[in-house]
C-alpha cells in the first residue's frame, strides 16, 4: 500500500475549538479549522473571485425565524464569510450558503498520536 | 372559490414552424371606460355620489395622439358618442378583428385616492358595474373581469375580494402601479394571503395620474410624453423587488402577479442585476432562499403593452434568454392609443413561442376553461 500524500499542521492543543491554523502549501495555502472538536481543511481561495477566504471571521448563520421577518442565529462557529464580498461557506464541506453548485476547496483532516495532518497535500 | 393554478402543468409545444396564424388570441389588457363620468356615479352609495374625485383622463403627460382632448384613446375606438372603449359590443368587435376570443377586461380605476374609504367606494363601483354592464353583455369575445382593490384599504378590499368569491367570470385582482409603498411591504401582507387564498393573480396597471401621484421618475417631472412613456413603466421593477426580497412569494406559494403595463424589455438586465448581489446580501434576507430571477417564472407574467421587442431576424436567441413563452402574454391595451393587435406580436417568432404569448400562457396562467 503506498503512502497517502499528508502535511503535518500542529498539535492538537496548539488548535483550540473556534480556531484556524494557516498552512502555506500549494498555491493559495490551506486554512485548517477546529468547529467544535473537529477538523476541517478549507483553500484559501474564494470561488467567487478569489479572495484569500481564510483571513475571513468564523461565523454562524442568520436563518429566518418562524415568524415573518424574525432572524435567527444558528450553526455558531461553523461558517467562515469571504472578507472581500460576504459570501459564507460551510466549513466542514466548503459549500456556499446562498448558492447551489458553489463550493471551496476542502480537504481531510486526521488526528494521529496528538498531532494534526491534512490529508493530499 | 377558483381554481388554484398550478405552475406544474405548465407544458411548451415542440412544433418548430412559423405561422401566420393569430385567430384565437386571448387579449390579457383591455380597458373598458364609462360612457361618462356619470355612468360610475350611478354605481356609487348616494352619500358618495356627489363627492368630486378626478376623472381617469391624465392631464400630465397627455400623448399627443389619438382623440382630443387627453389624446390617451386610439382614434379607431372613436364612437358617436361616450368615451372611445364604453361600448362592450364595439370593443369586442374590434378584438375579434385584432385576433382574439377572448378577453381580460381591466377597467382603470382612479389610482391611489388620499380619502381611502372614498377609493374603496370606487372600485366596488367600477366592479359592479364591470359585472352588469360588460361581463353580462352577449358579446361575439368572451370576457373575463378583473377584480379592483384599493391597496390602501386593505380590510376593505377583503370584503370586497369575498363578494365576488365564487364569481368565475373574474379571473384577477388589480390594483395601480403607484403605490404608498412597495407592494412586498408588511402593511400589504392579509391583502396578498386573502388574493392568494382565493387563487386569482394581481395584475398592476398603471391608472395614469388620476390619484395622489408621485414623480414619474426617481429623479423628477420629466418634460414630455416621450420621456414618461418610456419611463413610467419601469416602476414594476420597484414592486417586483421588494414583493422578491420582503419573501412574499415564499410565504405565499400561490401569490402570482402580472405586470400589465409594460416592462418586459427591460425586466431581465433588472433582475440580473439583483442576482448579482444576491449571495452577499443573504444576511439581510435569510427567508429568500432563491436567486431573484428564479422567481419568475413560478409567480410572474408580463403583458405585451406596450411592448418594444427584438428585431425579427434575433427574435429566437433572445425569446429563448427572455423566456418569452413562459412569461409573457398578449395584451392589446385597447382602446388606448398604443392599441396592438395579436398581428404584431412577434410576428418572426417560432410558432410555439408565438401560441404561448397569444394564448397557451395565459389559458394556464388564468385557469380558462377551454372554449365551448
Ligand atoms: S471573493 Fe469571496 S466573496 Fe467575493
Amino acid at each position: 500500500m503506498s503512502e497517502q500524500k499528508r502535511t503535518f499542521v500542529c498539535h492538537v492543543d496548539d488548535l483550540p475549538p473556534g480556531t484556524m491554523k494557516f498552512l502555506p502549501v500549494g498555491k493559495q495555502g490551506i486554512g485548517v479549522y477546529n468547529v467544535k472538536g473537529d477538523f476541517y481543511a478549507l483553500s484559501n481561495y474564494c470561488p467567487h473571485r478569489g479572495a484569500p477566504l481564510c483571513l475571513g471571521p468564523v461565523s454562524g448563520e442568520v436563518r429566518p425565524g418562524d415568524e415573518p421577518y424574525e432572524l435567527t442565529w444558528e450553526r455558531d462557529q461553523e461558517i467562515v464569510r469571504c472578507p472581500w464580498h460576504g459570501w459564507e461557506f460551510e466549513i466542514a464541506t466548503g459549500n456556499a450558503l446562498a448558492l447551489k453548485n458553489h463550493k471551496a476547496r476542502s480537504w481531510p483532516v486526521t488526528v494521529e498520536d496528538g498531532s494534526v495532518y491534512v490529508e493530499g497535500v | 372559490m377558483w381554481k388554484v393554478y398550478d405552475p406544474m402543468s405548465v407544458t411548451v409545444g415542440n412544433e418548430s414552424v412559423r405561422t401566420e396564424t393569430v385567430l384565437g388570441s386571448i387579449d390579457t389588457a383591455v380597458h373598458p371606460t364609462f360612457t361618462s363620468d356619470a355612468e360610475l356615479r350611478q354605481y356609487l352609495p348616494r352619500a358618495y355620489r356627489d363627492r368630486p374625485f378626478p376623472n381617469s383622463l391624465r392631464y400630465l403627460y397627455s400623448p399627443p395622439t389619438g382623440v382630443a382632448p387627453y389624446g390617451s384613446y386610439s382614434a379607431e375606438a372613436r364612437q358617436a358618442a361616450g368615451t372611445p372603449g364604453s361600448d362592450p359590443e364595439l370593443a369586442a368587435e374590434h378584438l375579434a378583428a385584432y385576433g382574439s376570443d377572448e378577453a381580460i377586461l381591466l377597467p382603470l380605476a382612479r389610482g391611489v385616492l388620499p380619502n381611502l374609504d372614498l377609493g374603496t367606494e370606487i372600485c366596488k363601483a367600477i366592479n359592479t358595474w364591470l359585472a352588469e354592464r360588460w361581463l353580462s353583455a352577449a358579446t361575439e369575445v368572451r370576457y373575463h373581469g378583473s377584480i379592483r382593490l384599493n391597496p390602501l384599504d386593505v380590510e376593505g378590499s377583503i370584503t370586497e375580494l369575498e363578494r365576488w368569491a365564487g364569481d368565475d367570470r373574474m379571473v384577477q385582482v388589480s390594483v395601480p402601479l403607484e403605490a404608498h409603498l412597495p407592494y412586498g411591504h408588511r402593511v400589504y401582507h392579509r391583502l396578498w394571503e386573502a388574493v392568494a387564498a382565493s387563487g386569482l393573480p394581481v395584475a398592476v396597471r398603471n391608472d395614469g395620474y388620476s390619484g395622489a401621484s408621485f414623480h414619474p421618475t426617481p429623479s423628477g417631472f420629466p418634460r414630455h410624453y416621450a420621456e414618461f412613456a418610456a419611463l413610467q413603466q419601469n416602476n414594476y421593477i420597484y414592486h417586483l423587488t421588494s414583493l422578491v426580497a420582503e419573501g412574499v412569494f415564499e410565504r405565499l406559494p400561490a401569490l402570482r402577479w402580472v405586470f400589465t403595463d409594460g416592462g418586459f424589455d427591460v425586466m431581465l438586465p433588472l433582475m440580473w442585476r439583483m442576482d448579482m448581489d444576491w449571495p452577499i446580501t443573504r444576511v439581510e434576507t435569510p427567508w429568500v432562499p432563491h436567486l431573484p430571477s428564479e422567481y419568475l417564472r413560478r409567480h410572474v407574467r408580463f403583458v405585451t403593452s406596450p411592448f418594444e421587442g427584438p428585431p425579427d431576424d434575433i427574435v429566437d436567441e433572445w425569446s429563448g434568454i427572455w423566456d418569452a413563452g413562459s412569461l409573457l402574454m398578449y395584451g392589446s391595451a385597447y382602446p388606448m392609443w398604443m392599441s396592438t393587435g395579436a398581428r404584431d406580436i412577434l410576428p418572426a417568432a417560432l410558432a410555439e413561442v408565438r401560441d404561448r404569448v397569444l394564448r397557451g400562457t395565459a389559458e394556464e396562467f388564468f385557469a380558462l376553461r377551454p372554449r365551448s
